[in-house]
């Protein structure tokens, strides 16, 4: 790993090579499972404390036409930092969430992966597209679909990452709430 | 459909279910309510310049609200007077012209039809283009920055409208430098009634701690203790029926409560510290109390926020069984960025479409109304009596007030005033706080 960090700063906006690639998308695969399989905590651990998790709302506008207008300065439906991020799970664990029990199911399939080394040595951007299968009491049903933007960085103890932004394809959210990490 | 004094019983204390599945209920709705009441569309704040827009909804009716070259502000309907095609399709933008994308009529700032294809060669230069600007909003108005609209030209004003309820409002609207909203709104969907959200967030301090369970107790704070209704909220509070349906509940010195930690909470009290003297100097300890505490608040019919966490939210009916939520965050002008980032976060956190309290509320909604389906469950009536008898005029303060802070005092009274409404009362009947003719009592 040592020798991956030394080669990054040298090729700053190339993917990165075979070996790498490989971490980074076990890396995801195994984030998208601990969250199917509800395992927060250990989720928690993939984070670095510095995170930044967001999830920006897509305001329709014409294409000639993108300033933001008056006070329509932007709005995230996630602005998250590792505290906010921690408190969701320790709420999970309050077992005072009544619509999360009985269980709700939420199946992540992650693709289309492509990353890139940055200028910051050991840090990768990570692209990457999801499909979200929730599904509640009888027969609620919904599928988002959307890709992420994400920052990962190489620490002691392996891949961390350090800031997501998700764009969900959607202008109104087709479902009663996004609690669940995507 | 039943006769209305059948629909809502015993002061509104009972409503029938069919109130929240029935399509006839609902036609009538969008007849009596939603083409008379005056609803809300924006804020100032967020079309400031000549040819800002939004566009969002007024019932099922889609509307443009635009800042026009005099500084007012205008609303029409968003449908070509030609075939009836949308003419802006974007959330907000400035623009000198919408123009339809079917055969190119467009039209101005003021709604006006200012340009149609082949005028002289096709209509002979025989069409009237002044009997086909869009399609106006009979008032449109600003209460302070808030601005609604009726189709209703013999509505009473804005302001006779929000009537006793602006003793309130102005409690924190008048404070220096007034208040804006920060977008764009969040939107998602909610599969229920419109009428289930709007009561919940003008007079349901009940459900607080026991629906909020958990997120009352990770975000901490001086509601904690509410937590699984742990314990008895002290009774530093109440709920305030006004004219017209407009419903609050007030818990004293609680603004900053549901801010999402400590940190963030101070920083919002200490806001409120400096200010208060301002506020005592201008309205008198008793309602410069209104600045300091946490409201939940709907402007009858679809209006709803929560001041102090300062979430701001309209429920756009979809049917009978749906909804679109739209969610803003509002600030004080005069705060910092830094403020009023932390206002932005905190509302997405808790009352947005991920927020984690927003998300215990919306399963039980849903729920409400979905077992409507059932024949049999739809024929009996909903209840809220709760504190009946325990409420009334106030020597200091305006509408009916109750004596305690969990009562179903305003959900009663949004009741009574949704039945005059949707009786087709005349507006100068609508004013009159009367009780009949819902004193009918449910036989059981």
């Amino acid at each position: 790993m040592a020798s991956t960090v030394e080669k990054t700063s040298a090729v700053a906006g190339q993917p990165v090579d075979r070996e790498t690639h490989f971490e980074i998308e076990r890396f995801l695969v195994r984030e998208a499972r601990l969250l199917d399989q509800e395992r927060l905590h250990e989720w928690l651990e993939l984070l670095t404390p510095d995170i930044r998790y967001l999830l920006p709302v897509n305001e329709i506008r014409y294409r000639d036409d993108t300033a933001p207008i008056g006070t329509a300065t932007g709005t995230h439906i996630f602005d998250e930092d590792y505290r906010q991020l921690e408190m969701r799970v320790n709420r999970m664990d309050t077992k005072l969430v009544w619509f999360e029990d009985p269980k709700n199911i939420a199946r992540r399939l992650i693709t289309n992966i492509d990353a890139e080394w940055t200028d910051v040595p050991g840090e990768a951007d990570v692209y990457s597209t999801f499909l979200v299968y929730r599904n509640r009491r009888q027969r609620d049903e919904t599928w988002l679909v959307g890709a992420r933007e994400d920052r990962l960085r190489l620490t002691d103890t392996g891949w961390r990452l350090a800031r997501r932004n998700i764009l969900l394809d959607q202008r109104v959210v087709l479902d009663k709430n996004l609690h669940l990490m995507m | 459909m039943r006769p209305v004094d059948e629909l809502i019983l015993e002061d509104g204390a009972y409503q029938h279910r069919t109130l929240f599945w029935d399509e006839e209920i609902y036609e009538r709705e969008l007849q009596q309510i939603f083409a008379r009441a005056w609803l809300f569309l924006t804020h100032e704040s967020l079309i400031p310049n000549p040819g800002d827009y939004n566009t969002t909804r007024m019932g099922e009716d889609n509307v443009i609200v635009i800042r026009q070259d005099d500084g007012s502000i205008g609303a029409f309907i968003n449908s070509c007077r030609h075939r009836g095609n949308t003419v802006c399709h974007a959330d907000a933008g400035n623009t000198r012209r919408f123009t339809c994308t079917y055969h190119g009529w467009s039209y101005g700032r003021n709604g006006d039809l200012v340009g149609v294809p082949y005028e002289n060669e096709a209509f002979f230069g025989k069409l009237d283009k002044s009997q086909f600007g869009l399609r106006p909003v009979a008032q449109v108005a600003s209460y302070k920055g808030l601005v609604f609209g009726t189709f209703d030209p013999q509505a009473p004003s804005l302001e006779t409208y929000l009537g006793d309820m602006r003793w309130y409002l102005d409690a924190f609207l008048d404070v220096p430098g007034g208040v804006e909203l920060i977008g764009p709104p969040m939107k998602s969907i909610l599969n229920c009634n419109w009428k289930t959200p709007t009561e919940n967030f003008g007079g349901d301090d009940y459900h607080f701690g026991w629906t909020h369970a958990a997120g009352v107790a990770v975000i901490g704070g001086p509601l904690q203790m509410l937590s699984g209704n742990a314990e008895l909220p002290p009774d530093v509070g109440f709920q305030v029926g006004s004219k017209y349906g407009h419903i609050f509940g007030f818990i004293e010195n609680g603004a900053p409560a549901l801010q999402l930690h400590e940190e963030w909470r101070a920083a919002y009290a200490a806001w409120i510290e400096q200010r208060m003297p301002i506020m005592v100097e201008k309205f008198g300890p008793t309602r410069a109390r209104f600045y300091g505490g946490h409201w939940n608040a709907s402007i009858f019919p679809n209006c709803s926020f929560l001041y102090g966490t300062n979430t701001f939210k309209v429920w756009q009916p979809r049917g009978p069984r749906a909804l679109e939520v739209y969610t803003w965050t509002l600030v004080e002008k005069e705060m910092s960025a830094q403020l009023k980032e932390i206002m932005h976060r905190s509302n997405a956190a808790t009352f947005g479409t991920a927020g984690m309290l927003e998300s215990d509320d919306g399963e039980n909604f849903e729920e409400c109304t979905r077992n409507n389906r059932g024949y049999v469950s739809r024929q009996d009536y909903y209840y809220t009596g709760m504190g009946q008898g325990h409420e009334g005029p106030h020597p200091e303060m305006p509408g009916i007030v109750s004596e305690v802070l969990m009562a179903e005092t305003g959900i009663r009274n949004f009741y009574r005033y949704w039945a005059r409404m949707i009786n087709g009362d005349d507006w100068s009947r609508i004013a009159v706080p009367a009780t009949s003719p819902l004193t009918k009592v449910r036989v059981a």
